[in-house]
């Protein structure tokens, strides 16, 4: 009730009536507040009691909800890179023991049946890593990355093949941060070691539907859509690229503006855009607002051209993607599709024919669906082909098949430039202390020496071999069919074409030269075939060594086991950080929670004492209010009268 | 000067005091009634008779009339702020059961659903391949879409309790009209032209027009005969005696039924500003302005979720898929109005990938959506669905509107990706939710059926969770549509505006009650009846009827001594 003017003339009844009922209705909706406040503990029940601090409270809630979730997350990530951190440590022990019979079996006082009861024991151990591989919580394999929710390690004729895949999950932490819940289990039982690693730039040029979200931009920090203000000296326009997808889309767009006679185009060299003027045509490219989009297409010129000269845009860095044309790569070379390429994985060998194949999908799906059982993608740069063999036991070459595809595509397990130090497994080539390495016998019966201690590459091996020949009748060149050095003979006589080792030194060993002669040709052998280290190749080759009592190699296979040993102990320590890292993280969020309740609590909840107070206040308002009325209503002049 | 004139003087004074107790009498009778205006009776003395030269003396006294104690012009205040006030009042009313269909800041509203539907994916990112985890994230969406819908539900059935109220209230304000033209004829009869008034029938119209101004702003304009005029904006309502009448049409040409107040007389449209209807009409737009965000929010919400679903893969590939949108033209460009897409793709393109189910290699190609307007060749759905037949391992084509996409044989599915138009949420195509509006949005059918197709991956692989992580953050990503809002503050800023608009209206309504009670006060003041003051009238008139009674006596008496002299 609204206080009313106190100068009024008359007091009529009704008057007073009216004020009596308008009093104690008011005084009795504010109580009716109060009761409301205090059962429901709340002073803001609904966002019209206090907008600006129900707008406040309601974005707690919705803060608090989301930390829920990140909550829920963290405890996920815990638990998974907890059990996670037990596996490595099982694993650890485990690689520990390996070691350590591995040690035990070298010295001469262990017989043959000892270390044939020895690699029993090894072989328990291989099964328990292949187990430990295949750790899962809750249906969530700890080692397979995102390829569930089948277990990622399998065994097959020749080894263990890993089915997982090395993308690891990541989630929702916090606001803009995102945790990573499992480890690579490539990584840590070791595939690694068994991938041909694309040594080429694939260097995909333009093609008109290549996305410009497939384009590492001028400043390789992709293409950020917008405006461009195209001029010719005369007019500018802005010409709206905000709805371009493909590269094309670009190009017609800048067209379809038609400055002057500026036109669009593919630069020459197929990797950016060009503008060609006509006449007098001063070509000038700005950016429009604050837009990136003129630099980022590689376009932006800072002054305008003079009449007529060309604007010859940045290269643009397509990224290779599984719809590259094949055409477009090697800057627009394309590669040898009719030879195909030869793959030895273990025992099997096949020639993959790519004929027909017009992506880079195409290419690797042709070799994932070989009978060669390697995994091709795209390597993690965008820029080319990693081969992975996925079985660790087996061997893995990629050869040419008579031309040049393996090279071209940058994939072929051993070549003419691959460095000698890698031959053999990392083991290189070992030259004499000093003199010629090598000598080779021609077939008329005269003979060379070679001298290799300045060889870094293959190559430079055949130069030294074609060189120290001086041209009298013999050449080495690189296999084009398989992988290898070729010696042929052309002196036409009738002896046998040789080549052996000089002081001491193992160089035809090692460069594959001590295959056997057919004719006057000796096709080397491939000496840089992919050696399947890892985990379970290792422990294996303990097992096979103590089986067939090679010292050698058990003493070889027990420093391989040291080297998976420390990787796990390192993923072991970057796991633990990782869970040390999300520790901190919910102990933060839990402080950040209390914080955030605390001021909900204070921006929601009843302060009880002054709703009491106020309580206790309405309801004296409300009694005066009783009193007053029923003074006021019952005095009449009437009563007075007689 | 006679005895005779005496007694006449003394006659007067009882006829002019009984009168005048008769009008106290009225007041006191009347003292309860709010609508009810204080009389009070004019007494003057009675023309002088002249003795003689210069001496007068009085002939008695006589009512000069009866009349209402009124000020018009507070009396127009007055219903002015009735009008305000019921206006105001009404308008916190609805806005409170607006505010009461959020139902926000407690554990069951939108806000909190949303959370936990967002939050349900990201759990779903922990465990991508888990069906359990995805049929939570399903239920969560229908809780969602359910509530959604049902806040619409709640806001159309109010709209329609608004349209039902404009209607009764359009009746009463018709009955009224007509009372206030009737008594304009009844006033003018009995006041003749005169200059008395009829002050009862005054009372009843000025309770009428009271009454009126509660439900509408009504002007009054006195025409100086006894009749009033009304008038509700520009167009007159009661003119003299005729009623021109208030009627309600229908309109629906904003979609969404209108019930519109008119004259009767000719079909003119009323602005009402104030009084119940006023503040009904005003609701109504609010509430319509309400419907029109939350429909917003849920398109969005549809649109956007769709998009990223869309690009994203389910457990297994598709052997066939029917697009759940069809279009009114499938020859014309996707982005034509013709079409009858509720959501508009942009120049773009998507990927397709083929997959054979033996070797698990999978083909993919790009699929144009050329919407650039250039070269007369953009994208429509017959060619769509031509680009697609074209794709090696799928079949496609249109039925009745819809794309209709198959595989070639059992060893296929197919699955689709980056898609950058938006075609296939704009087609409903691997999508989500279903609908386009807060009326229709649902859990997409197909994926309730089968939840192994929700789409968690981004990459195929089943244990990917890109896609759900990508959903899970976009609560709060910005949304172009929404002018870069996200979808969390767009439902935070409908809440808040709603919230503001109740607080508002809850003040607007008590300063307009203080308004209303002053000028209350201030007619009561002059127009009220105070039984004290008619208690003190009534002794007054009853001593004065006891002194005429006297004189009479005395009179009578003197001659009486007169008549004994003979």
């Amino acid at each position: 009730m609204s206080i009313i003017p106190i100068q009024l003339a008359r007091v009529s009844n009704l008057l007073k009536s009216s004020v009596a009922t308008g009093s104690i209705a008011t005084t009795q909706a504010s109580l009716l507040e109060v009761q409301n406040e205090l059962s429901t503990g709340k002073q803001i029940n609904s966002p019209s009691d206090d907008p600006g601090n129900a707008a406040i409270a309601q974005q707690l809630h919705k803060v608090l909800e989301q930390r829920d979730s990140y909550s829920t997350n963290l405890k996920n990530a815990q638990s998974q890179l907890g059990e996670v951190d037990s596996s490595l440590s099982d694993l650890n022990d485990l690689l520990q023991q390996a070691q350590t019979i591995a040690s035990a079996n070298v010295g001469s006082d262990v017989t043959a049946d000892g270390r044939k009861a020895a690699a029993a024991v090894v072989q328990s151990l291989y099964n328990q890593a292949l187990t430990i591989g295949n750790r899962d919580l809750n249906g969530v394999h700890l080692f397979a990355g995102d390829r569930q929710p089948d277990p990622p390690f399998v065994s097959v004729q020749g080894g263990v093949k890993f089915v997982g895949d090395d993308n690891i999950l990541h989630n929702n932490t916090d606001d803009a941060t995102q945790s990573a819940f499992m480890v690579d289990g490539n990584r840590v039982f070791g595939a690694t070691s068994t991938r041909v690693q694309g040594s080429v730039n694939l260097d995909p040029t333009l093609a008109p539907n290549t996305r410009l979200t497939d384009l590492g931009g001028a400043g390789n920090d992709g293409i950020h859509l917008g405006g461009i203000l195209i001029g010719n000296g005369t007019v500018s326009t802005s010409v709206d690229l905000s709805q371009a997808d493909t590269i094309q889309d670009v190009i017609d767009q800048i067209n379809k503006a038609a400055v002057g006679g500026i036109t669009a185009s593919f630069s020459a060299d197929g990797k950016g855009i060009q503008l060609n003027g006509t006449g007098a045509d001063q070509i000038s490219v700005r950016e429009v607002g604050g837009g990136s989009t003129a630099s980022d297409l590689g376009l932006l010129t800072t002054t305008t051209n003079a009449a007529a000269v060309p604007v010859n845009g940045a290269d643009l860095r397509p990224q290779l993607t599984l719809l590259t044309p094949v055409a477009s790569l090697r800057g627009g070379t394309g590669i040898d599709l009719t030879s195909g390429i030869t793959i030895t994985n273990g025992g099997v060998t096949a020639n993959i024919d790519l004929s027909g194949a017009n992506t880079v999908e195409d290419i690797l799906n042709k070799i994932n669906g070989s009978k060669a059982g390697v995994v091709a993608k795209i390597n993690a740069a965008g820029n080319g082909i990693d081969v992975v063999n996925p079985i660790q036991g087996p061997s893995l070459t990629i050869a040419e098949n008579g031309g040049t595809t393996a090279s071209d595509l940058g994939i072929r397990s051993f070549a003419s430039d691959t460095p000698l130090s890698q031959l053999n497994g990392g083991k290189g080539v070992r030259t004499a202390a000093s003199g010629a390495d090598l000598q080779i016998t021609r077939r008329d019966g005269t003979a060379f020496s070679v001298e290799l201690t300045a060889a870094q590459t293959v190559q430079d091996v055949i130069v030294a071999i074609n060189t120290a020949d001086g041209g009298n009748g013999l050449t080495a060149s690189f296999a084009a069919t398989g992988n290898g050095i070729v010696l042929t003979d052309t002196t036409g006589g009738g002896g046998v074409l040789s080549a052996k080792d000089l002081n001491n030194s193992n160089s035809t060993a090692d460069l594959g030269l001590n295959a056997s002669v057919t004719g006057s040709t000796i096709n080397g052998s491939d000496v840089n075939a992919v050696e399947a280290n890892g985990i379970f190749a290792n422990i294996g080759k303990l097992r096979d060594a103590l089986q067939s009592n090679n010292i050698d190699a058990i003493t070889a296979s027990g420093v391989s086991i040291k080297q998976d040993q420390d990787r796990v102990i390192q993923i072991r320590g970057e796991t633990g950080a990782q869970v040390q890292e999300l520790e901190a993280r919910a102990s933060h969020l839990d402080d950040q929670n209390v914080a955030t309740k605390s001021l909900l609590s204070s921006l929601e909840d009843t302060d009880f004492t002054t709703a009491i107070t106020k309580f206790q206040t309405l309801q004296q308002a409300l009694q005066a209010n009783y009193l007053t009325a029923s003074k006021v209503m019952n005095q009449s002049l009437m009563d007075f009268l007689t | 000067m006679t005895l005779i004139s005496a007694l006449n003087i003394g006659k007067s004074a009882l006829a002019v005091q009984q009168a005048a107790l008769q009008v106290t009498g009225n007041n006191i009778a009347n003292a309860g009634n709010a609508d009810f205006t204080r009389q009070s009776a004019a007494i003057s003395p009675t023309e002088d008779q002249q003795l003689g030269p210069g001496m007068f003396v009085g002939t008695g006294v006589n009512i000069t009339g009866i009349s209402r104690q009124i000020d018009n012009a507070l009396n127009g205040r007055l219903n002015s702020s009735i009008s305000d006030s019921q206006s105001a009042t009404t308008q916190s009313e609805y806005l409170s059961r607006v505010e009461a269909t959020f139902n926000e800041l407690s554990d069951n509203d939108l806000s909190t659903r949303m959370s936990t539907f967002f939050n349900s994916w990201s759990n779903l990112a922990n465990k991508p391949q888990d069906i359990g985890l995805r049929q939570v994230v399903l239920d969560n969406g229908g809780s969602v879409a359910g509530e959604v819908q049902s806040m619409r539900t709640a806001l159309t059935s109010l709209q329609d309790d608004v349209n039902s109220r404009v209607t009764d209230l359009a009746g009463t304000a018709n009955d009224l009209a007509q009372q206030v033209a009737d008594l304009n004829g009844a006033i003018t009869t009995a006041e003749g032209g005169g200059t008395g008034t009829a002050n009862a029938l005054r009372d009843q119209r000025d309770a009428a027009i009271k009454q009126l101004s509660q439900l509408m702003d009504v002007k009054v304009v006195d025409q100086g005969n006894g009749s009033v005029n009304l008038t509700i904006g520009s167009e007159p309502l009661v003119l003299g005696t005729t009623n021109r009448g208030i009627t309600t049409k229908q309109d629906a040409s904003s979609g969404r039924p209108v019930t519109e107040l008119i004259i009767k007389a000719d079909n003119g449209t009323i602005e009402i500003n104030s009084g119940e209807l006023g503040a009904l009409t005003q609701v109504r737009g609010k509430i319509d302005n309400v419907i029109g965000q939350l429909d917003s929010l849920a398109k969005n919400l549809i649109f956007e979720l769709n998009k990223v679903h869309g690009s994203g893969q389910g457990l297994d590939g598709f052997s066939d898929v029917t697009a759940e949108n069809g279009v009114n033209d499938a020859t014309a460009a996707l982005n034509d109005p013709k079409t009858n897409l509720k959501f508009t793709p942009t120049n773009g393109s998507f990927v397709v990938h083929v997959k054979q189910k033996g070797s698990g290699l999978e083909t993919s190609t790009l699929v144009k959506v050329d919407l650039d307007g250039q070269n007369n060749n953009d994208t429509t759905l017959n060619s769509l669905a031509t680009s697609l037949d074209a794709v090696d391992g799928i079949g496609a084509k249109v039925v009745a509107g819809k794309l209709q996409i198959t595989a070639d044989n059992g060893d296929t599915t197919f699955n689709f990706s980056q898609d950058s138009s938006g075609t296939l949420a704009s087609l409903g195509i691997n999508t989500f939710f279903s609908g386009d509006s807060a009326l229709n949005i649902a859990v997409n059918k197909s994926l309730q059926d089968d939840p192994s197709k929700l789409a968690a991956s981004k990459n195929g692989e089943i244990g990917d969770n890109q896609t759900a992580i990508a959903i899970a953050n976009l609560e709060s990503a910005p949304v172009a549509a929404l002018k870069g809002a996200s979808l969390k503050d767009s439902y935070e800023a409908m809440v808040n505006g709603v919230a503001g608009d109740v607080a508002t209206s809850k003040t607007n309504a008590e300063a307009a009650s203080a308004i209303k009670d002053t000028l209350t006060a201030q007619r009561e003041a002059l127009s009220g009846v105070s039984l004290d003051e008619e208690a003190i009238n009534l002794v007054k008139q009853q001593r004065a009827y006891q002194g005429a009674a006297r004189f009479i006596s005395a009179v009578d008496d003197m001659m009486k001594t007169l008549l004994a002299i003979t």
